[in-house]
């Protein structure tokens, strides 16, 4: 196939600075939890990208300073020779790939709590972080300025050693130069604060020096908020960008142009739920109408035509794309074949944020099950081995997005048969309907991705409106059964809090009803008020609630938890849909475990009211979203009542189970459970995961031998003579 | 009681093309290959009619080379009970027809069962064409089939617009099914499994004769020159579609 | 030599095609004569402009019965030796046409939409490989060929016309296929893949709220309504009326999109289809490239005013 002539403007090469990018497609700073200390992950990772056709690939932010520490959180660091080290490997990967990297040197200021490092921040004000709250800076003198003026120049330095084509002087997410020029952070007096010139002065010298380093080698790059929607005081686009723009063009290369602060940034990297893909179009726009130099930006880009037009609207001279990368690295190469509906396309669910907000994790992607795998598992998203037991059919019970993932990869690893067999008279499982929930439509494309691929397989058959018993599956005639029937939301309030069953709590009533009932069944919610409750702590009941009180009901979601919906917190959606439920009129409750559900009312207690009074409210209907429980029926009659010789007398050589069957998890992990069964189908003992690579370090003999004969020695010194 | 349903095993084509030396066909490496969707309806038709009727051998027969059997095989899994091959390459309707005329008329069927086109020539004409050779009657776009086993058989045809035309068809009869009448039965792996042991006749084809037609030139179709754009205000633009809508569905 | 046409026609009204075989009969040359096949056949009107003759041909049974028609072919075959016999791609024509040809060893093509005259013999050209080649045929010299005509591939012939008629006398047909009575097809679930006619909306609709609107026009319109993916995974209509790769594949007579940009996976689901209006504010809108009928408007103006005259 062809690339579509529509699109040859992404492939356009353009100049940066002293550098020549091969095409239009940039992949934004961002993170994936490997840092610089889990350096081949990293640059596997990144790499992976390159190879799928991106001409730029960038580090996470990148800290210039032990003083810029964001433990727990992981980011990229500058700091010393190591460093230098392990990120040249990713940038010597890029450049056999044709791209450029690059580093986005960064300090956080009080925003990064330095838990490990243990240093104090600097920052234009002394004013505690509105995301770490605990964390005051040091207010800067002059000397402090120049000191970490010069942290830039040093790290810049290291980063062209390492073998960078682009640095950034990083201020976007309210970070050091961003916080010099906005007033919400800076209340000085003197020529570092006050006036547009003085705010601007800070990150104007900064990026003058960087560039005087390296200028001639590599390309600077600015990454900018151009609002940080909190009204005069945070930084806004025409009183503080586009001037700062002017005032710099001639000495950036490159300009990466976002919105939004930290504390809900958010609107920067906009879930699915509450925004469709571009939305920060005009803000960039207004800024390449400005720049003279080509701008750069994200905007959950997915649909090539949408990108081609940005370019030919003049709004963006490059595609910045982070989360479509993750879910698809070969996202470019896909668009000049014209393979179009081969594209993973982003749902903007935002899991993979989550694991750096939680700080710690690698990053996971619900579309693409080998995110981050592609060092620790060797995994590559577009090549399969042929399984060596591909002589084999194979049986995949459930075409939810486990089993859909499962007979996919299967089938693009050669097995001789899959057939994949559904009870309903269609794919997708939960994901059939958890997208018709308010705003979650473009989590469809979960379901949407794999149809297409399954239909491509000719050695795949999808067979619907089949629901099969043991016996069923016994006699089916496959060698290896894969059993993935999912999970159902409990019908009896048993909850992760109590450890118990709430009385009263029975789905088989008119009034106490599940997700499913309700999205599935079409069971009617009696009435007009509703109590939800919620013991999971993700999003099926703000999303209930939402849907429930935007038909006309009067809500109240209740929890045993001190928020609701904890988990949105790291998917960045929590601000927004606060929002919603306030406007909705939706009441929350706190702190409050069921004792009982009545066809009038639900009682509950107050989880810290050591005696435990109880309040009524008065309810028509009760929704329980308290756990789920793995649909593992037919897996246990396989197991427990056939057994393996009944099955063996069969023929059927093998039995597992994936996804929510097994345990209830998220979506982006019962992907991962089939895409792992699938990809290590052919392994001794397939069932149990093959170990990842851990990169840590393991001291050799002759390091321990030291340490442990200097203690020999202390010992020896120190020793009491008689 | 035997009820014979001639299949085709069809040709389908990607979105890539290239034609072979002589212009006259498409080049086989661009094709894959399935059993024709109508006539997996006209196997499951004789299928539940076996269920219906009791003590009935459904036996599929088709025409084309041994790349052709995966489609016997389907049926066979779908649960047919036999399968002939008739060894021959044909390229039109009457040719076809002619193929499977002597293999279908030593079964002596009670009925005859084909798909109404094939999704790949969409010739339509096969099995009324077969329906002369045999000296039997026949009734086209077929879908709904009554019949207690001896008798006529009551058919409906499933007319352009919606309208059903209710036929009597004395038996045995030669009918040609429409998709939509039934919904296929799916084979399970064992069955796939038992249907690539089975064997499968093979038979030679009769004397050819003359085709309903040769082709003597296959070619891409020309690129539309992009759509006629219709201009005007949003009445007028209602108007034009309204216009075209009402020739297009005469 | 002379064209003949066999006219069709249902429940005592001539149908649509049979205009436009006249219309494809005129351009083959030669005398064009139209054959009635009836119970009544001068209570339907054949009478065109450039149709020279009109044969009655009275048998017993008003609707068509594959014998019959099988009957009155061949014996006007014999008698007029056409260098073509020309009929719409009906289910009607199915069910006897091919007979006939393979009888008498007849030239035969089905689904033509275009024909030529190259000296004395007729050239069709037809669609093969599912539509995606097209493909010129030609048959056995000096014997009529039977072609099954794609219908609205031609213009119908309207004008009124000055043909003469004859009657022809048939010997009293045995019918093994019997018409017994008409009734209309159940309503089923909706199966968007058989429709004649689809309109179709996409995201351009805007909100949930607008699906009525759309619902009651094509009703007004005798469409059906199919959807693309994002009306669909929003949940605000079944997955059984999506066109598109994880959808349905459709190939109507006649597909208007409204609102509808076009992503690949929608296009591999509909472009096959005869006819394809596509209505949407961007110019640039990928459906416009295998559209045959376009305009940039706004698409709740156009759905306003076909709602006025539909």
């Amino acid at each position: 196939m062809a690339r579509d002539p529509k699109h040859d403007v992404l492939f356009e090469p353009i100049q940066l600075g002293p550098k020549t990018m091969k095409n239009r497609f940039y992949q934004i700073p961002h993170c994936n939890g490997f840092g610089s200390e889990k350096p081949l992950s990293q640059a596997y990772f990144r790499a992976m990208k390159a190879e799928g056709g991106y001409g730029a690939c960038c580090t996470e932010y990148c800290s210039i300073s032990p003083e810029s520490d964001d433990t727990h959180r992981m980011s990229a660091r500058l700091w010393d020779e190591g460093d230098i080290q392990n990120l040249s490997i990713m940038c010597d990967m890029l450049h056999e790939h044709g791209a450029l990297a690059a580093a986005e040197l960064w300090y956080g200021g009080p925003h990064a709590p330095c838990m490990e490092s243990r240093c104090v921040p600097r920052a234009p004000s002394q004013i505690p972080s509105d995301f770490e709250h605990l964390t005051y800076p040091k207010e800067m003198d002059k000397d402090d300025i120049r000191d970490v003026q010069k942290m830039y120049v040093d790290a810049a330095i290291r980063a062209r050693e390492a073998g960078f084509d682009i640095v950034y002087v990083y201020g976007s997410h309210s970070y050091l130069p961003q916080q010099f020029l906005t007033p919400y952070y800076n209340k000085r007096t003197d020529e570092y604060g006050g006036s547009f010139e003085n705010r601007a002065r800070f990150w104007r010298e900064t990026i003058e020096q960087v560039r005087e380093a390296v200028g001639d080698d590599c390309a600077i790059a600015v990454r900018m908020s151009t609002d940080m929607f909190i009204g005069e005081a945070g930084t806004q686009l025409e009183r503080d960008c586009l001037p700062f723009v002017e005032m710099v063009d001639e000495i950036v290369d490159v300009w990466d142009i976002n919105v939004s602060g930290i504390s809900e940034w958010g609107e920067d990297a906009t879930p699915s739920r509450f925004y469709e893909s571009g939305r920060q179009l005009p803000w960039q726009a207004a800024v390449t109408a400005v720049a003279k130099k080509p701008v750069l930006g994200v905007g959950r880009w997915t649909n090539p035509d949408m990108m081609a037009d940005a370019i030919n609207s003049g709004k963006l001279d490059i595609i910045a794309t982070c989360r479509p990368s993750i879910s698809d690295p070969f996202l470019p190469q896909k668009i000049d074949e014209g393979r179009l509906d081969d594209i993973r396309e982003c749902i903007g669910c935002n899991i993979c944020i989550s694991r750096w907000e939680i700080g710690g994790p690698p990053l996971i992607c619900t579309q693409n099950a080998t995110a981050g795998e592609e060092y620790r598992r060797g995994w590559h998203p577009e090549r399969f081995t042929t399984a060596e037991n591909a002589d084999n059919d194979v049986l995949v019970v459930g075409a939810g997005p486990a089993g859909m993932e499962c007979a996919m990869i299967l089938g693009k690893r050669g097995m001789r048969r899959v057939h994949l067999v559904e009870a309903q008279d269609d794919m997708g499982g939960i994901m059939r309907w958890i997208p018709q929930l308010p705003g979650l439509g473009e989590w469809a494309r979960v379901v949407n991705y794999r149809k297409i691929q399954l239909d491509k397989l000719k050695n795949v058959e999808f067979i619907p409106n089949t629901r099969l018993d043991a016996e069923g599956v016994k006699t089916y005639g496959a060698e290896i059964v894969i059993v993935a029937t999912g999970a159902y939301w409990a019908k009896d309030g048993l909850n992760g809090c109590s450890h118990d069953t709430i009385p009263g709590a029975d789905a088989s009533l008119a009034h106490v009803l599940t997700p499913e009932q309700i999205m599935v069944d079409g069971k009617s919610v009696p009435g007009n008020k509703v109590v939800i409750i919620d013991n999971d702590g993700y999003f099926m009941g703000v999303s209930l609630a939402e849907k429930l009180a935007s038909e006309g009901k009067h809500v109240t979601l209740m929890t045993h938890l001190g928020h609701i919906a904890p988990y949105m917190h790291f998917t960045l959606e929590a601000p927004n849909q606060h929002r919603k439920l306030h406007s909705l009129g939706v009441e929350i409750v706190t702190y409050h475990l069921p004792t009982k559900i009545e066809a009038g009312g639900v009682t509950a207690t107050h989880v810290f009211d050591v005696e435990g009074h109880e309040h009524t409210w008065d309810t028509d209907a009760t929704v329980l979203v308290t756990q789920r429980r793995s649909d593992e029926a037919l897996y246990r009659e396989l197991k427990d009542s056939v057994g393996r010789e009944g099955l063996e007398a069969e023929g059927v050589e093998a039995l597992y189970r994936i996804g929510d069957c097994e345990a209830p998890r998220l979506t982006a992990d019962v992907i991962f459970s089939g895409h792992r069964l699938a990809r290590e189908i052919d392994t001794e003992n397939p069932e149990e995961p093959l170990p990842f690579i851990r990169e840590r370090r393991v001291p050799d003999a002759e390091t321990v031998k030291r340490e442990l004969s200097r203690i020999k020695e202390q010992r020896a010194r120190e020793a009491v003579p008689a | 009681m035997k009820l014979v349903v001639a299949v085709k095993q069809i040709k389908i084509l990607g979105d890539e093309v290239e034609f072979t030396a002589d212009g006259r066909d498409v080049d086989p490496d661009f094709l894959d290959r399935a059993l024709n969707e109508w006539d997996a309806c006209a196997t499951e038709e004789a299928l539940q009619l076996r269920e219906r009727l009791g003590d009935c051998e459904v036996v599929v027969v088709t025409v084309g080379d041994d790349e052709s059997e995966g489609a016997l095989r389907r049926c066979l899994a779908m649960g047919a009970d036999r399968a002939i091959r008739v060894d021959a390459r044909t390229l039109d309707p009457i040719t076809t027809a002619r193929a499977l005329a002597g293999a279908v008329m030593g079964e002596s069927p009670d009925l005859v069962l084909c798909g109404v086109q094939s999704a790949d020539s969409v010739q339509g004409a096969t099995g009324v064409a077969l329906a002369q050779l045999l000296g039997l009657p026949r009734v086209a776009v077929v879908n709904r089939v009554e019949w207690s086993g001896s008798g006529p058989a009551t058919v409906q045809r499933e007319l352009e617009g919606g309208l059903v035309d209710v036929v009597e068809v004395d038996t045995p009869a030669v009918l040609t099914i429409q998709t939509g009448i039934n919904q296929p039965r799916y084979a399970n792996l064992r069955a796939i499994k038992q249907a690539e042991q089975q064997e499968i006749t093979v038979v030679p084809a009769a004397d050819e004769g003359s085709p309903a037609f040769t082709v003597r030139r296959m070619f891409a179709p020309p690129r539309g020159e992009g759509a006629t754009m219709l201009d005007g205000s949003p009445a007028e633009v209602a108007q034009s579609i309204l216009d075209i809508v009402r020739e297009r569905l005469a | 030599m002379s064209v003949l046409v066999v006219a069709e026609h249902l429940q005592g009204r001539v149908r649509d095609v049979t205009y436009e075989l006249i219309t494809a009969a005129r351009e083959l040359g030669g005398p064009v004569v139209v054959a009635v096949i009836g119970s009544d056949p001068g209570s339907l009107d054949v009478n065109r402009t450039g149709v020279d003759e009109i044969v009655h041909v009275r048998v017993e049974q008003e609707e068509f019965e594959s014998d019959v028609y099988q009957h009155a072919l061949e014996a006007l075959v014999n008698e007029r030796r056409p260098r073509a016999v020309l009929l719409g791609f009906t289910v009607n024509s199915m069910g006897f046409a091919p007979a006939v040809a393979t009888k008498f060893g007849l030239g035969l093509a089905t689904d033509v939409f275009a024909l030529a005259l190259e000296g004395a013999s007729v050239v069709a050209t037809r669609a093969f490989y599912g539509s995606k080649v097209h493909g010129e045929v030609e048959f056995v010299p000096d014997e009529p060929v039977v072609l099954l005509l794609r219908p609205t591939a031609w213009a119908p012939s309207l004008d009124a016309g000055q043909a003469t008629t004859t009657e022809h006398e048939l010997a009293p047909i045995v019918s093994r296929a019997r018409h017994k009575e008409f009734t209309e097809a159940p309503k089923g679930d909706v199966d968007i893949t058989t429709a004649d006619f689809l309109l179709s909306i996409g995201r351009g609709i805007g909100e949930q709220e607008s699906i009525p609107q759309f619902e009651e026009l094509a009703e007004k319109l005798g469409a059906t309504l199919s959807v693309s993916r994002p009306i669909v995974d929003a949940g605000w209509m079944p997955s059984s009326r999506q066109v598109g790769q994880s959808g349905k594949t459709v190939k109507a007579k006649v597909y208007l999109a409204l609102g509808i940009s076009g992503a690949v996976q929608h296009l591999a689901g509909m472009k096959a289809s005869d006819t394809i209006i596509a209505v949407n504010t961007d110019p640039e809108a990928a459906i416009f490239g295998v559209a045959h009928y376009g305009a940039v408007a706004d698409l709740f103006d156009v759905a306003e005013e076909l709602a006025k005259i539909a």
